[in-house]
């Protein structure tokens, strides 16, 4: 052939980049957090110059039913869709949840269908369904699996942190 | 035989390559899909209809009144709808004045409606969508806004694949192909 060397290789590694980015899309990608907000189980550091990266899992997530309270989620912000927010599920579809925020406009929230109800785990520093009311899952673009930096806090538990049981209403005080 | 074992495993590596370009073209440049349901007659037909979606407008870019959308449905994340948007953030809305139309409703359930006195403000990052044919459309005014998030693309044209290459004149017009332009004019 009569494509020099250097050039031909450069060109054969160039259409493996589409690969690349589809399995970005819809398998795994790192993504580095900003923002306090999920403190203390993401970027727990006050030295706001400290970031964590963490794997994200791409398939599956909006699958109706798929993600469970407690998970970690990325979702596109709803105010801004540029935005991406890493948050907790607090939250699934059918629940009664007591918004966290007194300012929220009701005292009861009841997540509607394939909706989800997310929180920050940094309580004065988060901007989430207290403010914005509950979320379409198809907002949702990733699930938060592990921690991969700081390498000291790789594998932490993301699952552990945020409030759980005081959010719900008992079924039995439904009626 | 190790010929063949390279040239399957190149013919697989070629494959992936092509069809991941492809699959990435078809998500963030221009898509070709069938819509079905009667939300959006007269504009696209119920049936057969293709259209021709603009994904570099997907979050909500560059859209405006009047442009429609193929968004995900935010109630059903596995489903997608094309509607119109008829509101932008900001815009004040009034919801559903035919839900109090003595047309189709007893006086009671006018009243209990309250459709001409229902009115909401689109907040920043969404959008008011409705299909053309308000009568047969789960929309805004069901699931109220949508998140910009959750749109996909804008469509820019539509044709009927059951249509055939010529009209009933002979003419040519190949598959009934058609622009959808923004339809909507500020009062002056």
């Amino acid at each position: 052939m009569g494509i020099h060397p250097f050039i031909r290789t450069s060109l054969l590694t160039l259409t493996w980049i589409p690969v690349l980015y589809e399995f970005h899309d819809h398998a795994y990608q790192p993504c580095e957090i900003r923002g306090a907000s999920m403190a203390p189980t993401l970027n727990p550091a006050t030295d706001s110059m400290k970031k964590d990266i963490v794997l994200v899992q791409k398939f599956n997530v909006r699958k109706p039913g798929y993600l469970k309270r407690g998970d970690v989620v990325m979702l596109r912000s709803p105010s801004d869709p540029e935005k991406l927010l890493a948050k907790r599920v607090i939250g699934v579809q059918g629940d009664t949840i007591i918004p966290r925020d007194p300012k929220y406009p009701k005292e009861k929230a009841l997540i509607p269908r394939n909706h989800l109800w997310v929180e920050g785990d940094n309580q004065f520093h988060s901007i989430d369904s207290n403010n914005f009311g509950p979320v379409s899952q198809g907002l949702v673009v990733g699930k938060v699996t592990n921690v991969i930096w700081p390498i000291l806090r790789f594998g932490s538990d993301v699952l552990k942190g945020g409030r759980m049981l005081s959010a719900f209403l008992p079924i039995s005080s439904e009626s | 035989m190790h010929r063949y074992l390279k040239l399957a495993s190149g013919l697989f590596s070629w494959t992936l390559r092509i069809v991941c370009a492809g699959h990435l073209g078809a998500q963030y440049l221009c898509e070709f899909t069938e819509t079905r349901g009667e939300s959006m007659l007269p504009t696209l037909q119920a049936r057969h209809d293709f259209v021709y979606a603009n994904r570099t407008h997907r979050l909500g870019r560059g859209l405006d009144m009047g442009d429609i959308v193929v968004a995900v449905k935010p109630s059903d994340p596995d489903h997608n709808v094309c509607k119109r948007i008829s509101g932008m953030p900001g815009d004040v809305i009034l919801v559903d004045p035919s839900s109090s139309s003595t047309v189709s409703n007893s006086v009671s359930t006018c009243e209990r409606n309250d459709g001409f006195n229902k009115f909401v403000v689109v907040p920043e990052g969404h959008v008011w969508v409705t299909g053309d044919n308000l009568s047969h459309s789960l929309d805004s005014r069901s699931y109220m806004w949508l998140p910009m998030g959750l749109i996909k693309g804008k469509v820019s044209a539509a044709a009927s694949l059951d249509q055939g290459l010529f009209d009933k004149d002979g003419k040519f017009w190949f598959f009934n192909l058609r622009w959808l332009k923004r339809n909507f004019e500020d009062e002056p």
